[in-house]
C-alpha cells in the first residue's frame, strides 16, 4: 500500500458517496426544495440569522469543524490496530453516518425555524433531554481538555524545537487582534506580518533547540532529577504497561499550556482566542495541503517517504497493559472520532450554519461536503502515521508528515519542525477555546447553586485543575476514548433527535435511525470497556502502589464514563418513546413551499 | 466561431470557479471577523435603540423629543432589532460557544 493509492480511495470515497448516497437522500427524504423560505431569510436579523453565500458558508463550517479531532484519533487507532481498520472505518463512517449526522443537523435546524438541537430536544422527546446534554457538553470538555493538556505538555518537554514557534504563535495572535479591531489595519496586511512571522519562527525552531533543552534540565534540576509523579502508564513498553516517571519539565509546560488557556479562557474573544485560531490555522492549513498533495505525488518523487511501514492489522484485541482489552468493536469506532463522524459537528452546524443557510439547496454541499473535507483530513493524518517511523504516535505523525511535505524540496529537518508544529498549534488553539466553553457552560450548570462559579476567573480556574487533575494520571489514551465514546454519543443522541423528527414528519428515518442504533450500542459499550480498562488497569495498579493523584484521577474517570452512560440511557429510553409515539401518529405533513421571489 | 464559443465557455467555467475558491477561502479566513465585527456593532446599536426607542420596551430614557428627531435613522432597523430582543436564546448561543474548530 502507498500514499497514492489511499489518496484515490478517498478521493472515490467521497465522489461515490456523495453522488450516490447523500444526493438521493437529500432529493427523495428531505425533498430539500430551493423555493422554501428558510429560516436566515425569514428571520433575517443581520447577525445571527443571516442569509450567506454557499461557498463562503462551506469555508465557514469546515474550518469551524476541521481541527485536531481527526488527527489524534487516526494517531490512536493506526497505533493500536493497525491502519487497515482504520481507513476501513473512515471510508464507512463518513460515507453511511459521518455525512447524514453533519447533514441533518443542519436540516433539523432549518426545517424547525433555526432552534438549537436542545430546544427540538425538549419539544420532541422530553424536557429533561436538554438538560442532560448540559452533562454531556461539560465532560466532554472535560476529558477532552485533559487529554489535548497531557498531549502538549508531553510534545513540548519532548520537542524543543517547537516552543519558538509557539511563543511567537501566542504573540502574533495578541497583535493581530490589536491591528485589526483597535488600529484598523487591513486583514492581507496584517496576516501577511503576522503569520510571516510566525512561520519564521517555526522554520528557526532547529536552531533554538539547544536553548530549550538546557530550560528543561533547569527546570527538572529543581528536585535533582526526581519525578513529581510517578504513575502506571499501559501504552509503554510496547503496550505492556511500564513504571513512568513526569518530570517537573513536563508539569512546568502544562502550567504553561494552562495560563495560555486562561487568558484564552477570560479575555474578549477578538483581544487573543480568536486571532490566535487565525494565525494557527494558517500554519495547520500550510502543512495539511502541502501534505496531501505530497501524500498524492510522493510515490513518483520520493517513493521512500509513501510506503507504509506500520502493519495492516495488529490483532482484534491488543494488549494495552497487564489487565487491559482493547477489542476492535466497540474501541476503533470511538477512538477515531472526527474524522468518521461527530457530535460536536451536529451541534455545532445546528446553532451556527443552519441560522446562515439561504437555500435549501445549500445544506448538503455545506454540512455534508465539510464533513468528507474532514474525512480527508483524518485520512492525512492516517497515512501520515502510516508512513511515518515507529516510535511515539505522535512523532511518527510528524516524521510522517514531515515526510510528505519534504515532497515539495523543504529539506526533511524543516518539514518535519513545520509537522509538529502544526500538530501543537492546532491542538493548542483548540484547548483554549475548549477552556473558554468550559466556564461558560460550569457557570450556567452550576452558577445557581454555588454563586462564585459565576465568576469567570473562578470557573476558568477551576476547569484548568480539573484538567491538570486528569492529565497527573498519564493515561491520555483512556482520556482521549473516553472524550471519542462522549462524542460519539453526542452524534449518536443527535441522530435519535433527527430520526424522532422524521417520524413525527411522517418521513423515511432510516438513513438516520440505523447509523443512531449502531453508534448508539457501540458507544456505550466503549465507555464501559474504558470504565473497566481504567479501573482494573490504572485505578487497582496505582492503589497498590499507593499513588494518590493517579488513583483520584482515574477514580473520576470511572465515574464520568458511569454517569455518560446513566445520562445516554435517560435519553435513548425517552427518544425511544417519542419515537412510537410519532410513528403511530405524526404530527406534521410536510408544508407547503413558501413562494419566493 | 465554434472554437471560439467552447473558449469562452471553458474561461467563463474559470472564472467561476476562481470566484467560488475565493468565496471558499474567505469563508475560512475572513468572514468570521466580519461576522464578529457584525456583533460587536449590533451589541452597540442595541444599546443605542433601547435609548433612543426605550418606550417600545417601557422604559423611556430619552425625551421623546430627541427620539422622534432619531427616529428616521432606526426605522430601517426596528423589525430586526424587535425580533433579535424577542427570540428565546439558548445559553449556548453565546459567542463562547463558536468553537471556530474542535
Amino acid at each position: 500500500m502507498n500514499t497514492f493509492l489511499a489518496v484515490i480511495i478517498g478521493a472515490l470515497t467521497v465522489y461515490l458517496a456523495y453522488t450516490l448516497y447523500a444526493r438521493r437522500i437529500d432529493r427523495h427524504v428531505i425533498q430539500s426544495d430551493p423555493k422554501r423560505a428558510t429560516p436566515a431569510t425569514l428571520f433575517m436579523d443581520g447577525v445571527d440569522f443571516m442569509p450567506t453565500n454557499r461557498n463562503i458558508l462551506f469555508g465557514y463550517h469546515f474550518k469551524s469543524i476541521a481541527a485536531a479531532g481527526p488527527i489524534i484519533g487516526a494517531i490512536v487507532a493506526a497505533n493500536l490496530w493497525g491502519w487497515l481498520p482504520a481507513i476501513i472505518w473512515l471510508v464507512l463512517g463518513v460515507s453511511f453516518i459521518g455525512w447524514a449526522s453533519d447533514y441533518s443537523g443542519i436540516v433539523i435546524s432549518v426545517r424547525n425555524e433555526g432552534n438549537s438541537l436542545s430546544a427540538i430536544a425538549h419539544r420532541l422527546v422530553s424536557p429533561r433531554a436538554r438538560t442532560i446534554l448540559f452533562v454531556f457538553i461539560f465532560f466532554y470538555l472535560l476529558l477532552v481538555a485533559g487529554a489535548f493538556v497531557g498531549i502538549m505538555a508531553t510534545v513540548l518537554e519532548s520537542q524543543p524545537r517547537v516552543h519558538l514557534g509557539v511563543i511567537m504563535l501566542t504573540v502574533m495572535g495578541l497583535l493581530l487582534g490589536q491591528m485589526l479591531y483597535r488600529w484598523r489595519t487591513g486583514l492581507v496586511g496584517a496576516t501577511l506580518l503576522t503569520v510571516g512571522l510566525t512561520f519564521l519562527a517555526i522554520l528557526s525552531g532547529p536552531w533554538t533547540e539547544e536553548i530549550f533543552k538546557g530550560l528543561n534540565a533547569a527546570f527538572n534540576s529543581t528536585t535533582g532529577g526526581a519525578p513529581i509523579v510517578t504513575y502506571f502508564d499501559p501504552t509503554l513498553a510496547n503496550f505492556k504497561g511500564a513504571e513512568a516517571k513526569m518530570m517537573p519539565s513536563v508539569l512546568i509546560w502544562a502550567i504553561g499550556v494552562a495560563l495560555f488557556c486562561y487568558a484564552g479562557s477570560v479575555l474578549p474573544i477578538w483581544r487573543m482566542a480568536q486571532p490566535v485560531v487565525y494565525v494557527g490555522f494558517w500554519v495547520t492549513a500550510a502543512a495539511m495541503v502541502l501534505g496531501l498533495a505530497g501524500a498524492l505525488v510522493a510515490p513518483f518523487a520520493k517513493p521512500e517517504v509513501a510506503q507504509f511501514v506500520i502493519p495492516a492489522f495488529k490483532g482484534w484485541n491488543p494488549q494495552l497493559g497487564p489487565a487491559g482489552i482493547m477489542p476492535l468493536w466497540p474501541m476503533l469506532f470511538v477512538t477515531i472520532a472526527c474524522g468518521a463522524i461527530s457530535g460536536w459537528h451536529a451541534l455545532f452546524g445546528a446553532v451556527g450554519t443552519a441560522r446562515q443557510i439561504e437555500n435549501e439547496a445549500d445544506m448538503l454541499p455545506v454540512g455534508g461536503g465539510s464533513m468528507f473535507c474532514e474525512f480527508l483530513l483524518g485520512l492525512l493524518a492516517l497515512l501520515a502515521v502510516s508512513v511515518g517511523a515507529k516510535g511515539a504516535p505522535v512523532g511518527a505523525f510528524a516524521t510522517g508528515l514531515g515526510g510528505f511535505i519534504s515532497v515539495w524540496g523543504v529539506p526533511l529537518q524543516y518539514a518535519t519542525s513545520l509537522a509538529f508544529a502544526a500538530f501543537i498549534v492546532i491542538v493548542l488553539v483548540v484547548t483554549q477555546l475548549l477552556f473558554r466553553v468550559m466556564r461558560v457552560t460550569l457557570s450556567e450548570w452550576l452558577g445557581e447553586a454555588i454563586p462564585p462559579m459565576r465568576n469567570q476567573h473562578v470557573a476558568s480556574l477551576v476547569s484548568i485543575a480539573l484538567a491538570i487533575l486528569l492529565m497527573l494520571t498519564g493515561t491520555w489514551v483512556y482520556l482521549w476514548q473516553l472524550f471519542g465514546g462522549a462524542n460519539q454519543l453526542m452524534a449518536a443522541l443527535s441522530l435519535v433527535l433527527v430520526t424522532v423528527w422524521l417520524a413525527s414528519a411522517g418521513k423515511n428515518w432510516l438513513y438516520a435511525g440505523l447509523p443512531a442504533i449502531f453508534m448508539y450500542v457501540t458507544t456505550i459499550a466503549s465507555i464501559l470497556v474504558t470504565a473497566y480498562n481504567l479501573y482494573f488497569n490504572v485505578y487497582q495498579v496505582n492503589l497498590a502502589a499507593g499513588r494518590v493523584i493517579p488513583v483520584v484521577g482515574s477514580g473520576l474517570m470511572v465515574l464520568v464514563a458511569l454517569l455518560l452512560v446513566a445520562a445516554a440511557a435517560i435519553i435513548g429510553i425517552d427518544g425511544w418513546r417519542a419515537f412510537r409515539r410519532y410513528r403511530r401518529q405524526p404530527i406534521s405533513a410536510p408544508r407547503p413551499a413558501a413562494a419566493r421571489a | 466561431m465554434l472554437e471560439s464559443w467552447r473558449l469562452t465557455r471553458v474561461v467563463g467555467r474559470l472564472a467561476s470557479l476562481r470566484g467560488s475558491v475565493s468565496q471558499f477561502l474567505y469563508g475560512m479566513m475572513g468572514y468570521e471577523f466580519a461576522r464578529h465585527a457584525v456583533e460587536m456593532r449590533h451589541e452597540m446599536e442595541a444599546v443605542f435603540m433601547v435609548v433612543t426607542l426605550g418606550d417600545l420596551i417601557g422604559v423611556p430614557v430619552l425625551p421623546p423629543v430627541y427620539s422622534l428627531r432619531l427616529l428616521p435613522y432606526v426605522v430601517p432597523e426596528i423589525e430586526a432589532w424587535k425580533r433579535h430582543m424577542a427570540r428565546r436564546k439558548e445559553f449556548w448561543e453565546k459567542e463562547e460557544y463558536d468553537l471556530h474548530a474542535v
